[in-house]
């Protein structure tokens, strides 16, 4: 027999986790007993039970890593500031897309249960250490995002969306799964922190270990919508409901990035010259055909799916610097993206109403006149994902392009360089259009003032943190220096 | 040749026939019964490494449960399959090449460089007293309960997604409702209003 | 409070008010408006006040605020060097500042874009302070622009004028010119020090004085030479040095306030106070110094021959700027740094009380300005009158007016320099001591003296139709053109009595501690061998004898020869000026006409650089640049637009070929190794 395992495992780390667990549940339960006119019960008790989440999150915080269940579930600094930054992306999705949920039919229970389930299962891949734990998770995050984008069933793009986005994304852990099956072969373990010392022991058969890594970094590269596998993005954001693009377009970057952290700094840092090489690829055809392609865009959903996938080439450019200062530059591009990503979003979900779906440029035109302030945290977010000082998103690009300088790939930074200028295009447009249009229609724009008051401060922080952007690089820095 | 060898050859070359027959036959349900045979021999497969429970599980699960609803789906919904694989040929060129250029890459990869042998140790043998369910069911709710618990919730947002995407309240349908109807009052249906009186002109 | 943040609220009082009045300017009124400016700059001067008494007092201070990043070795911070040089220039800065924010509230009263105006300088206020506070060359290089991009505002203020636009314009290429040197030299630091840090680039320097920059052809440059031009063609497009001078006579399109403030007393000073920072590099090239020194001498005597021929009182007092910028220029190339911010600072009084002076005459007129159609004015403004009196004995240098002291320490430090070309540079600064004293009495004599000239000709308001529009408020309609003008409201007469203040006693109340009390200390460098002001300072008894010594120096006399001259020819002759103008026909066409710069400047800018630009155009542009890069990127662009949107063609089995198309592309690559 076996050493007789046993249930008692160090429950505490996970704490955040549990909490969102029991209270995704109870709101599932409770969300039966709510009548129809007073849904918004169950919005506010899902409210509740991310902030305590997050709460949690403060409360267990880790300076030094703390692994629990069998070695299977990590709880370190770089997990947490993700998961509570995770937490408060989607506490900010669901302010945001209340309205815009309201006016469609999908202000219903499932949306929210199935929000904090997607939210579980990214802080369960931020957290693992273990490549079996890091798939589960990735599943039931993607599993409860293509249903949210299906939910809105009158919606035949939608229903086409969530069907490509359920096939390759199958696709995707299909490779995944593979990947790690051959990581498993050449090492013999699952375990993430294991695998680097077996590498490190010279233990492990390089070619199947690389032979794996492709098929990994295939997987990585899909999630976070990186050229080749890139394709499902813009079809994706477009179809899906504005409210939904917004939340595919946020919080997952965090998980994905955490996805990417945990496989190729915490287990395959040993072959990191490999991976590398396979970023700069990603990384170029990224930042190239995003950029070039957003240009041609008349629909912003799709626009903002292009800016992604080029956003997404720049931050791996930090990451593939593959020293400390490469991957918190990457850090601070997803956090800084989200964030203006967060805004941008916000903002397209403000012009929608009922009927509605303010999809194309045009919506965009003349907002000045119609709401100044509006207009000006929109111009805040488009220099942000332009790259423009003083705002956040020029030291998240400057930063990363430094980080691969520093490596001597002066050349990919002169193309970043290079591809932002034509990036900048695009959102310039979309401010020529809101300040020197006339508007089609006058109407200012309504918001509640929840609602009001968070795309406000998630609008100036884009400035405040570009102006002081030494904070929240200081806390990528110590996120990741306390974990790796 | 042992004799295990031999039924483990056989087993393997129906499995990747029958696989092979699945994507291949043209009429659904034959492609469904295939993919049971399938599943059968893989069963054969697993008997063979010592994992009982396994192979049980998959014929109970998915040859019992899991196959007859498939082939209840195939049978009800008559999908035009044929329809479906119009212009399948014109991409069997690239998609052909592609396939086995990959195939053979992967083969170079594994027939040159995998784990020499005895790299891994065999599981050894096991005594007439050990049960392969009990010890699989033992490390599954000890040192796995976290990936299970999880593996629990997918399932469960599976079993949420399910319904939220396939049950409708059917706003079109009409049906009485005898307790409102009950309760009706007369302000709720009558209204009287004040006309004035119009002139012929 | 701490002195650091001290620092913070000089700095950013101003701009607080500027935010709170530019955006909710409307919102606030007209008073609750110029309070709140007026009061961020006050906070400003008064915290100025203690910081100067505080570097009075042997303290010093030089350190970051606040790092925004870093890259490699180059740190790029806000912060605050605060030595003697830095405070004097703040309470300058702030004190003109203040004045002109108080006389803005009579002189803009009528301005439908008040509240604009008093946003505008208040942030002009901010980012001057910036410049003069900057311990790094990055916030140095950022408050230059700032300054740049709002007196480019300024000047452009009345934008319905088609004249303001052109000047705006004008102002704006020439300072690109300079602008461009200036980057250049902060390339060349950035790339040969690896900081932008005031000290240790200062520090460095001795180290790289021998370092040579190879440019190709054999001819090798000194590096420090080559960064000390370069600087200096920055200062000379924001202090108007000839050739780049062309855009300040034309800047003052803008309202008068802002010709006091930016165009006289502060913003051009920026290229003034840049290179006496600099020191510790200008220092270490004699042949920048000598460059300095010959623009300087250039400026200050052709200017000052053009500011005789003037008629637009504003443009006197504009050239008669670039004149005494000249001198100050003249005192960087002979090392008299000290000589030049003094100058600096008593210029700063001065002229911006001439220029205040000529904006209540020309408020008291109706926006005239032209000289020919005032005179007499004397009985109707008398505190005008005096005032102007104090600063043309000022700007004229007699003793013991501030001007006096400032140019006769330039004057008698280029007796004493060696530096290449200071014999030119003495006798420009010597022969424009004469023309000085010339065209400001001719000025002030023909505005206030001699028979009354205006409300004879309606025409004169024809030309300046499009300002009058602005400015047609049922206030100034009471009185129908041709009354008789009256003195100006207090906000205005009061800053000019302040002004007049310093403007009298600030020469001999200061010159002894500025000029060779080794008051700068530190702050500025002087090498050893440019001793000329060292000299001075041995020779140096007080400013009495100073004074005594002055009245026997030849100086003194050319300016009372100058006066003299004015008087006779536009007092006792006043027939004689018309004459002396038909005489030299020549001559004066070429003064009047700014020695055909701006016809050279539209000739081969606008003409031979166009022709030149459509050569380019046709051939490298079109068929280069636009056929086969931009075109051919577009189409480029186009085609792989067109391609890649055949591959996203919403098959989602295309999608997955793509995938695995890019496994298979890795795997080769990677595997296949």
């Amino acid at each position: 027999m076996p050493s007789v395992a046993t249930l008692a495992f160090d429950y505490v780390p996970a704490l955040p986790e549990i909490v969102l667990l029991v209270s995704a549940c109870a709101v599932l339960m409770i969300d039966l007993f709510v009548p129809e006119p007073r849904r918004h019960v169950s919005y506010w008790l899902t409210l509740l039970s991310v902030a305590a989440t997050a709460s949690a999150i403060l409360y267990v915080f880790h300076n030094t890593p703390v692994r629990t269940f069998g070695n299977m579930f990590v709880a370190d600094a770089f997990g947490d500031v993700l998961n509570f930054l995770t937490c408060l992306t989607v506490i900010l999705m669901l302010v945001y897309s209340r309205g815009y949920l309201a006016a469609r039919g999908l202000f219903r229970g499932e949306t929210f249960v199935l929000a904090m389930f997607a939210l579980l299962g990214m802080m369960v891949m931020i957290s693992a250490n273990h490549f079996l734990t890091l798939y589960l998770g990735l599943e039931l995050m993607s599993l409860s995002l293509y249903a949210l984008v299906a939910l809105h069933r009158e919606s035949g793009t939608a229903v086409e969306a969530a069907m490509k986005y359920f096939v390759l994304g199958a696709l995707a852990s299909g490779l995944l799964l593979y990947g790690m099956s051959m990581i498993y072969g050449a090492t013999g373990t699952l375990e993430i922190n294991r695998v680097t010392t077996i590498i490190f022991g010279g233990h492990a058969n390089r070619t199947i270990l690389i032979f794996g890594l492709v098929f990994v970094v295939s997987a990585i590269a899909f999630k976070l919508g990186a050229v080749p596998y890139h394709m499902w993005v813009p079809d994706v954001y477009q179809g899906a409901p504005t409210a939904i693009t917004l939340f595919i377009g946020t919080a997952p970057e965090f998980a994905a990035f955490a996805f990417m952290t945990r496989m190729l700094v915490g287990s395959l840092a040993a072959v990191a010259f490999d991976w590398q090489g396979m970023l700069i690829v990603l990384s170029l055809l990224s930042m190239i055909v995003g950029n070039v392609i957003a240009i041609s865009q008349s629909n912003v959903k799709r626009m903002l799916a292009y800016s992604a996938i080029a956003n997404m080439g720049f931050m791996l450019m930090g990451f593939l610097a593959a020293n400390v200062n490469g991957y918190s530059a990457a850090m601070f591009y997803v956090v800084t993206y989200v964030m203006s990503s967060l805004a941008g979003f916000g903002l397209v979900l403000l012009l929608s109403r009922a009927g509605f779906e303010a999809e194309n440029l045009d919506d965009f035109k003349g907002l000045n006149q119609r709401s100044p302030w509006y207009a000006f945290l929109m111009l805040l977010a488009m220099f942000s994902l332009a790259g423009v000082p003083p705002t956040v998103g020029f030291y998240a690009k400057f930063a990363v392009i430094e980080a691969a300088v520093d490596v001597g790939l002066v050349w990919l930074a002169v193309v970043a360089v290079l591809a932002s200028l034509i990036g900048a295009f695009y959102y310039v447009r979309i401010v020529k259009l809101m300040y020197f249009d006339d508007p089609v229609d006058k109407a200012p724009l309504a918001a509640r003032s929840d609602m009001q008051v968070l795309l406000s401060l998630n609008g100036l922080s884009l400035l405040f943190f570009g102006i002081f952007p030494q904070q929240l690089m200081g806390m990528c820095v110590v996120a990741l220096t306390r974990s790796y | 040749m042992t004799a295990q060898t031999v039924i483990f050859y056989a087993f393997a070359a129906i499995l990747v026939f029958a696989a092979l027959r699945v994507i291949t036959s043209r009429n659904p349900v034959h492609s469904a019964l295939w993919l049971v045979l399938s599943f059968f021999s893989s069963a054969g497969v697993w008997m063979l490494l010592h994992a009982e429970f396994l192979a049980i599980a998959l014929v109970l699960v998915y040859v019992g449960a899991v196959m007859v609803l498939f082939l209840f789906v195939v049978m009800m919904l008559d999908v035009n399959f044929d329809k479906m694989r119009e212009g399948f040929r014109g991409y069997i060129p690239v998609g052909a090449t592609v396939g086995l250029l990959i195939l053979v890459e992967m083969a170079l990869v594994l027939i040159g460089g995998y784990l020499p042998a005895g790299a891994t140790p065999s599981p050894g043998q096991t005594g007439p007293g050990y049960s392969n369910t009990s010890a699989l069911g033992r490390q599954i709710y000890t040192d796995y309960a976290f990936p299970f618990e999880i593996a629990a919730v997918i399932l469960l947002v599976a079993i949420i997604a399910a319904i939220a995407l396939t049950h409708r309240t059917r706003r079109e349908t009409k049906y009485q409702n005898p307790n409102e109807q009950v309760k009706v009052s007369r302000a709720d249906r009558l209204r009287i209003i004040d006309m004035p009186l119009e002139k012929k002109e | 409070m701490s002195m650091q943040q001290l620092y913070l609220l000089i700095a950013l009082s101003p701009l607080a008010g500027a935010i709170v009045v530019g955006l909710w300017g409307a919102k606030l009124g007209r008073a609750a408006s110029h309070w709140i400016c007026i009061l961020g700059v006050a906070v400003s001067f008064v915290g100025s006040g203690f910081v100067l008494r505080d570097v009075l007092a042997g303290n010093a201070f030089n350190g970051d605020i606040y790092v925004w990043m870093t890259s490699g070795n180059v740190k790029f911070a806000i912060g605050f060097l605060i030595d003697p040089l830095t405070a004097l220039m703040m309470v300058v800065v702030t004190f003109v500042s203040l004045m002109v924010h108080i006389y803005t509230v009579g002189y803009m009263a009528d301005d439908p874009g008040y509240t604009r105006f008093f946003s505008y300088i208040s942030l002009f206020t901010f980012s001057m302070l910036m410049l003069v506070m900057a311990n790094n060359f990055l916030q140095l290089f950022f408050g230059w622009e700032a300054v740049g991009l709002v007196s480019y505002l300024l000047i452009g203020f009345w934008f319905t004028r088609p004249t303001a636009i052109y000047a705006n314009l004008k102002a704006f290429l020439a300072n690109r010119v300079g602008d461009f040197g200036f980057v250049l030299g902060i390339g060349l630091i950035v790339a040969f020090f690896g900081s932008l840090d005031y000290a240790t680039v200062f520090g460095a320097a001795p180290k790289l004085a021998t370092t040579v920059l190879d440019v190709g052809a054999g001819a090798p440059w000194p590096l420090l030479t080559a960064i000390c031009i370069a600087l200096f063609v920055g200062a000379m497009g924001k202090s108007a040095q000839v050739p780049l001078h062309v855009w300040l006579p034309d800047s003052m399109e803008g309202p008068t306030p802002i010709s006091a403030l930016i165009h006289a007393a502060t913003m051009v000073t920026a290229g003034i106070f840049m290179v006496a920072r600099m020191s510790p590099l200008f220092e270490l090239s004699d042949t920048a110094l000598s460059f300095v020194t010959v623009i300087g001498a250039t400026t200050a005597l052709f200017m000052a021959l053009l500011g005789v021929v003037q008629n637009d009182i504003k443009r006197v007092i504009a050239y008669s700027t670039l004149s005494q910028l000249g001198y100050m220029t003249v005192a960087l190339g002979v090392s008299a740094y000290p000589a030049a911010i003094f100058h600096l600072m008593t210029h700063a009084f001065f002229k911006a009380l001439l220029f205040l002076g000529a904006g209540s005459v020309i408020i008291a007129l109706h926006h005239e300005q032209d000289l020919r159609k005032m005179g007499g004015l004397r009985r109707y403004m008398p505190v005008t009158y005096a005032t102007m009196w104090v600063g043309a004995l000022a700007l004229a240098g007699i003793p013991p007016f501030a001007g006096f002291f400032s140019k006769d320490a330039i004057i008698e430090a280029v007796q004493l320099s060696s530096v290449g070309g200071h014999g030119y540079a003495q006798f420009a600064v010597t022969a424009v001591v004469f023309l000085t004293a010339l065209y400001t009495f001719r000025m002030l004599f023909l505005a206030f003296h001699g028979e009354e000239r205006f409300g004879h000709s309606e025409t004169a308001h024809i030309d300046d139709d499009s300002a009058k529009q602005l400015h047609e408020e049922p206030g100034h309609e009471e009185h129908a053109h041709g009354a008789a003008p009256r003195e100006s409201p207090w906000v205005i007469t009061v800053p000019l009595v302040l002004l007049a203040i310093p403007s009298l006693y600030s020469g001999w109340a200061y010159i002894d501690t500025v000029l060779f009390g080794n008051y700068f200390g530190g702050s500025i460098a002087i090498a050893a061998q440019h001793g000329g002001l060292a000299t001075m300072r041995e020779e140096w008894h007080g400013a009495v004898p100073f004074i005594e010594h002055g009245l026997l120096g030849l100086p003194f006399w050319l300016a009372a020869a100058g006066i003299a001259t004015a008087w006779l020819l536009y007092i006792k002759r006043p027939d004689l000026p018309a004459k002396i103008q038909a005489r030299t026909g020549a001559l004066y066409a070429l003064l009047i006409n700014n020695y055909y710069i701006d016809r050279f400047n539209d000739w081969l800018l606008a003409g031979g650089f166009r022709r030149i630009g459509a050569l380019f155009s046709d051939v490298g542009d079109r068929s280069i640049i636009d056929g086969f890069f931009v075109n051919g990127s577009a189409r480029l662009v186009g085609a792989t637009s067109a391609l890649l949107r055949k591959v996203q063609s919403g098959y989602v089995y295309h999608y997955a070929f793509t995938m695995i198309i890019g496994v298979f592309a890795l795997l080769t690559w990677w595997v296949g190794r």
